[in-house]
């Protein structure tokens, strides 16, 4: 925490924080990419030929992420 | 340039005031910043929230209906989600979308492959490169109903030219196919078209990637003894990545709702085999007028589109930033 | 070691290697000029040409595609036709020879000038309200200003069809259905958003002291606007016009869907230049040859902002 301040102050690229501290911390790029995939699943779900469930439940899924990516967006980096 | 250097001898506040003899009234003169960011933009704004963010609303309002649009005064019911639970159950829609897949995945993986090499070719900078780059990138320029009408002509069974060329090539009788009858071949025949005019957008991106990769990358990797290959996956390719990222994504977003060639090669025929979710959408909409139905059906495929357009614009970000 | 500035690698391509690439690189482009030479070559030949088996690439050169473009003709009997005075021109005479007599002019005119006026008309509005917007994007802090942009973007993303249902619905009840000005509104606005993107991105480019200069001098803000920063985006500006232009140009989905006959533009009309017995592949290629021929010049005026144009500005070299 202590370092991250110091090297946002500074303007210094330190290592940027790991995955799992960021999404707890409500940083933007680990939540958008969350957002990412889920639309990437959806994406999937709704063209493949395998399952008929999976492309029925695409929509939501697509929707989730999509309104999800909207929010996270807003988030500080 | 001149304006500022000239005006800087002679003193800044004298400038002023003898040109403007009275600098309050200057200040109301002009505008403020505020209000003229706010005049600059709302006309935008307003346009865009008439002819785009209106009519999108209302589609999703329709969706909810029994809305036909060539009965505009039959009495109007609304369906709840009934639309959206039959299009996310209906094993034909569900087939349009595995084949708008089949054409979306065939098209950037040729257009990616294909592209990215011919793009390194011309880095190699051989003479003449910069000439048959534009030569190159013609094709996608066209419109794309006209390349579909004259591709329709080449296709032409018996004594098109495709097949005249081609039909030696494989050691056919050029009458032994015909690539938009064919149940077979017709997807491939608008793959082949797709290709043939969007590889050029593949080229000019992963070619504008190509040359973002600093020099002193492959100083480096030449100090290491890198082999040349060595250097093709350790420097090339990663460095040109997001630059193929974003060319992917906007291939992908475009030829999710790939309508015009589709439309004027094969209208989604024979049968349904060419069938992709935009040519589903236009009969529902404006042949068999289920309006409301087909509501429902556009509204899924805005927001997948709205959803890849963030991942779209995060892309480009990131390429921005190079 | 001036090698080293020519080409990425330290060690320079070779020259073999350099040979190689340009030969694939030559092979390439040679092979996606085929159809286009194949459609040029097909508009000065006769119909029975044009389907001929094997394809004729060695023919006699007749100008019948275009005649055939501009005309519309009527079957006569032999001795009606020779009853006639001398004919006027060359189609009249080409026309006489396949026993027709030219009855008028087709709807090729009409429709190329609703092409161009549609074109023509939203690309000034799209760049007239981008710039407008680039400039307030790019100089003032404007709350949700990514928002905004992105909305502005996503527009433009939307799938054609999908957009059509409501404007369709739309236009009817204000009576712009089939319609220039109907087109002409819902170009400017598909345009206006690459128009922004593409001038906020040329307009970021033009040193903010410029203006700050002019505005010490005693100028308001939007003297300095016009002033100092129109000029300079001169460039950018006729690059994101000549943009537009093309899209409204070759845009189809939109117009077939929307417009029947009144407004039609050139692209769902092309499909249905009829003869007897189906298209009639000479003048369906005449009037592809026509129609492309803006788009090659506007491509070779463009070459150097192409990579800015199909990436909304965003990678600029």
């Amino acid at each position: 925490m202590i370092v991250d301040e110091h090297s946002r102050r500074t303007n210094i690229e330190a290592r940027p924080p790991g995955f799992v501290s960021g999404l707890l911390r409500l940083r933007r790029a680990p939540w958008e990419m969350v957002a990412t995939i889920l639309i990437g699943a959806g994406v999937v779900m709704l063209m493949q030929p395998l399952s008929i469930d999976l492309y029925g439940w695409s929509f939501a899924v697509i929707l989730g992420g999509t309104a999800m990516f909207l929010v996270v967006s807003h988030f500080p980096d | 340039m001149t304006e500022a250097s000239t005006t800087s001898r002679p003193g800044l506040v004298e400038q002023v005031i003898r040109r403007h003899p009275d600098p309050v009234s200057v200040r109301f003169r002009g505008l403020s910043d505020r209000t003229i960011a706010w005049l600059f933009i709302s006309p935008t704004i307003v346009l865009l929230l008439a002819i785009n963010l209106f009519p999108l609303l209302w589609t999703v309002y329709l969706s909810f209906t029994n809305y036909r649009a060539n009965r505009p005064n039959a009495e109007l019911r609304g369906m709840g989600t009934t639309y959206y639970e039959q299009i996310l159950s209906d094993p034909d829609v569900w087939e349009s979308m595995q084949a708008t897949a089949h054409f979306v995945i065939a098209t950037i993986a040729i257009e990616t492959v294909l592209g990215f090499a011919i793009a390194y070719l011309i880095d190699r900078k051989f003479r003449g490169h910069a000439f048959w780059t534009t030569v190159i990138l013609i094709p996608m320029m066209l419109p794309p109903a006209v390349v579909g009408n004259f591709w329709k002509f080449l296709y032409q069974p018996q004594n098109g030219l495709f097949n005249a060329i081609v039909a030696p090539v494989l050691g056919v009788s050029p009458g032994s196919f015909q690539m938009l009858g064919d149940v077979q071949l017709a997807p491939w025949s608008i793959i082949i078209v797709d290709v043939w005019m969007w590889t050029p957008y593949v080229v000019l991106i992963c070619l504008a990637g190509l040359r973002s990769i600093p020099d002193y990358l492959y100083e480096a990797a030449e100090v290491d003894r890198a082999s040349p290959l060595r250097q093709f996956w350790s420097v090339t390719l990663p460095m040109a990545l997001p630059f193929i990222m974003l060319a992917v994504l906007f291939r992908g977003i475009e030829n999710f709702k790939m309508f015009d060639l589709v439309n004027l090669l094969t209208s989604g025929g024979p049968g349904s085999t060419t069938e992709v979710a935009s040519i589903t959408l236009k009969r529902a909409a404006f042949e068999s007028w289920r309006t409301g139905y087909a509501s429902a059906l556009a509204v899924i495929l805005f927001v997948t589109v709205f959803g890849l357009a963030n991942i779209y614009v995060k892309a480009l970000n990131r390429v921005k930033q190079r | 070691m001036p090698a080293l500035s020519t080409a990425h690698s330290v060690v320079a391509p070779s020259s073999t290697s350099r040979w190689i690439a340009g030969t694939i690189v030559i092979t390439y482009a040679v092979i996606t000029m085929i159809p286009l030479v194949w459609i040029v070559l097909t508009s000065f030949k006769t119909p029975p040409d044009s389907i001929a088996y094997p394809p004729k690439v060695v023919f006699e050169p007749t100008l019948e595609g275009y005649c055939n473009l501009f005309t519309t003709r009527t079957r006569q009997p032999p001795e009606y036709i020779a009853s006639l005075p001398p004919a006027e021109d060359v189609c009249d005479e080409i026309a006489r020879s396949r026993n027709m007599v030219i009855a008028g002019p087709s709807n090729v005119v009409p429709r190329f000038v609703n092409s161009i006026v549609i074109a023509f008309g939203s690309t000034f509005l799209a760049v007239l309200l981008g710039t407008l917007a680039a400039y307030g994007f790019s100089r003032f802090k404007v709350p949700l200003k990514d928002d905004l942009l992105f909305f502005i973007l996503s527009t433009r993303m939307m799938p054609p069809v999908a957009v059509a249902i409501p404007i369709y619905l739309m236009y009817r009840e204000l009576g712009l259905t089939d319609s220039r000005l109907g087109m002409i509104l819902l170009y400017t606005a598909v345009n206006v958003s690459l128009a922004v993107w593409l001038l906020k991105g040329f307009i970021d480019e033009i040193p903010r002291e410029y203006e700050d200069a002019a505005m010490v001098d005693g100028y308001t803000r939007l003297q300095a606007f016009r002033l100092t920063v129109l000029p300079q985006a001169a460039t950018g500006i006729a690059a994101t016009a000549i943009f537009c232009l093309i899209f409204a140009w070759n845009e189809y989905a939109f117009a077939v869907l929307l417009t029947s006959g009144e407004a039609q533009t050139m692209p769902p009309f092309i499909p249905f230049i009829i003869g007897e017995g189906g298209q009639d592949w000479p003048a369906v290629s005449a009037a592809t040859t026509l129609f492309l021929v803006p788009i090659f010049v506007f491509t070779i005026l463009l070459r150097k902002h192409l990579l800015r144009g199909i990436t909304f500005g965003a990678v600029r070299k």
